[in-house]
């Protein structure tokens, strides 16, 4: 367990602020924010590469705001991995193993089982100059699992990696969090990752701690407008009519659209859905017309990675997101008409009759 | 030529001539040099001067003061450059400043202000082991060398990410292991490069020697003293031998520069 308390640092022109956090024992906790909000400072803070003048850093029940790094035993893994060049895989993941376990052959037994849970074991030969972006990811979790560490703090871990590859090792993470149960602390600027990843996540905007919550709640219920301006304009549809269809499913009118979601209970009088879980086709999508909804681009923004669509659907704009690359292909202009897909396990109720709120 | 003249295409190709034009007439400059002391040479008094005792002598000095001045330059010019690259404290900008002034002031005004250290009553206990002595040629030649060296060494461990050496941090390594496990390795390439420079320019180091440590024959004469001297006498078969020497080394050293930058490391 992580316990972060008042802790404020200031480092040239930028500070953290009075940070008060706990992080349960074998947690996947996310510490998502835009650029600059300070969420590398926090995990380098507790990583021990800061000094820190003012607040405290308990992990498992020990104090170790003042520790060195070298005594803090907490797995690191930077943005871009940083692997020593001037050793080979096998050699990376044992280095901080060299001045601790006392022979060569009980380093290498352990290195190459940490190889064989991260999939990595035909590469231990290889120079760590000629992997690919995944593969430096696995042996740079490897190099940070190997110390046994009290828990894993990663850096941006799937930013230089393609969409694809990114993915799937999203879910090996998952997988190697379940496996090993240790505490993973995970920075991110990126939603999607931070929603699919974390049991819970805290949004840091500015150095300061804006929001913590399972990310279901932060999403959908964002407490103040610092988050809310990060997480971006959700939809919300006022909804006059509700009828149960069985199998937990009802169907609602919102809007003149009619919407099915899962919802079990009282009549759902309003509905939420990001921008990010509705999808855009240039063609009538095959298949039941189930959630989906024709209309006319209404404006494009640009979000940087993302791009933003306001889409027209009867007397309604809905917003929809897309990644970049996508939207470069699919070569939309303001005026065309498009199919809208709302994806019916992202949508939540925000208000039932007798039920307002998380 | 007007400047309309030399704008667009043909006017890349006039700023092309003209860089490529004195980089061809600084190549000539070098090879007319180097190419007329070779026509001077008559190779019967340039062979015997070279075998001369005086002139192994003076090889024998010259290399041993250079490597001697070099491992000093060296041990105490890593830290200091890795102190001014990587760390933070009072003061760091006029030490910085200071560490300048032997690269930049002439070599004979530094041998100067340390024969006048030794006369002073700071330096009077130990003026003998330096003075017009083998020792106050290394002492000459690392005072000359150590500015460079530690330029060289500063913007070194100025191109090493910080983060290699947090990593290994995190992993259990204490700062003084991170450097030597770590940041050294990193710096290869940059500390053979530094040294081999540091080593050629204390080799040709004249200035602050003869005015420390004298032109003595036989015992204080170093390479560059040995030009000097044979000049002063008029012995030129005597100094062209040094010269090829001398040019000789650097060549050397400077092909064994670009193989090592050759090796580089990507970082």
């Amino acid at each position: 367990m992580i316990k972060i308390r008042d802790l404020s640092l200031t480092l040239r022109d930028f500070s953290l602020r009075d940070i008060n956090l706990t992080i349960d024992g074998g947690e996947y906790f996310v510490i998502l924010g835009p650029t600059g909000a300070g969420k590398t400072v926090l995990l380098e803070s507790i990583a021990g590469l800061h000094t820190i003048k003012h607040g405290e850093i308990w992990v498992d029940g020990v104090e170790i705001t003042h520790l060195p790094p070298e005594a803090r035993r907490l797995g690191y893994v930077p943005q871009d991995y940083v692997l020593f060049p001037f050793l080979n895989v096998i050699g990376n993941i044992t280095f901080g193993l060299d001045h601790t376990a006392p022979a060569r052959s009980a380093r290498e037994k352990q290195a190459k089982e940490l190889a064989n849970l991260l999939g990595i074991s035909p590469l231990l030969d290889r120079d760590v100059r000629s992997l690919s972006g995944g593969e430096k990811q696995r042996v740079a979790l490897a190099r940070a699992l190997a110390i046994s560490p009290r828990l894993l703090l990663l850096d941006e871990p799937f930013n230089s990696l393609d969409l694809q590859t990114a993915k799937y090792l999203r879910l090996e993470l998952r997988r190697i969090h379940l496996t090993l149960g240790i505490t993973i602390v995970h920075v991110t600027h990126n939603q999607v990752e931070a929603e699919e990843m974390a049991d819970r996540l805290a949004i840091i905007k500015a150095g300061r701690l804006e929001q913590v919550g399972r990310p279901h709640d932060v999403f959908f219920y964002p407490e103040n407008e610092a988050v809310s301006d990060f997480i971006g304009a959700l939809n919300i549809l006022d909804c006059d009519s509700c009828r149960p269809l069985g199998s937990g499913i009802v169907e609602v009118t919102c809007d003149g659209m009619h919407v099915l979601l899962p919802h079990d209970g009282a009549a759902v009088r309003k509905i939420a859905l990001l921008p990010r879980d509705i999808y855009v086709s240039e063609r009538q999508p095959p298949g039941p017309q189930v959630n989906r909804f024709k209309g006319t681009v209404t404006g494009i923004k640009s979000l940087g990675a993302a791009v933003r669509l306001e889409v027209m659907v009867g007397s309604r704009t809905l917003l929809a997101e897309m990644p970049h690359d996508i939207f470069s292909e699919m070569d939309l202009k303001v005026g065309q008409e498009v199919f809208l897909i709302l994806k019916l396990r992202r949508m939540r109720v925000l208000e039932s009759d007798g039920e307002v709120g998380p | 030529m007007t400047v309309r003249a030399i704008k667009g295409p043909g006017g890349d190709r006039v700023f092309k001539g003209a860089t490529v034009s004195a980089l061809a007439l600084l190549a000539l400059f070098f090879a007319v040099i180097l190419g007329a002391m070779l026509s001077y040479t008559r190779w019967g008094p340039f062979l015997s001067a070279l075998l001369s005792e005086e002139i192994l002598f003076a090889v024998r000095l010259s290399l041993t003061t250079a490597t001697i001045a070099t491992a000093l330059a060296m041990a105490i010019g890593i830290p200091a450059a890795y102190a001014l690259s990587q760390m933070q404290f009072h003061g760091k900008s006029l030490v910085d400043s200071l560490l300048d002034l032997p690269i930049v002031i002439s070599p004979i005004a530094l041998g100067a202000a340390l024969l006048i250290f030794f006369n002073t009553p700071a330096g009077a206990g130990i003026n003998s082991l330096f003075v017009f002595a083998v020792p106050g040629i290394v002492l000459a030649q690392f005072a000359v060398t150590i500015g460079l060296a530690i330029r060289l060494l500063k913007s070194t461990f100025d191109g090493i990410d910080p983060r290699y050496e947090q990593v290994s941090r995190t992993l259990g390594y204490s700062k003084a292991k991170a450097f030597t496990r770590v940041t050294l390795p990193l710096a290869r390439n940059g500390l053979i490069a530094a040294t081999i420079l540091t080593w050629a320019r204390a080799l040709g180091e004249f200035g602050a020697t003869v005015t420390l440590a004298g032109a003595t024959p036989l015992k204080t004469e170093t390479l560059p003293t040995a030009i000097f001297l044979s000049l002063a006498s008029a012995d030129v078969a005597r100094a062209i031998a040094v010269v090829l020497i001398l040019v000789l080394i650097a060549a050397v050293a400077l092909v064994l520069i670009r193989k090592v930058a050759g090796r580089g490391y990507p970082l």
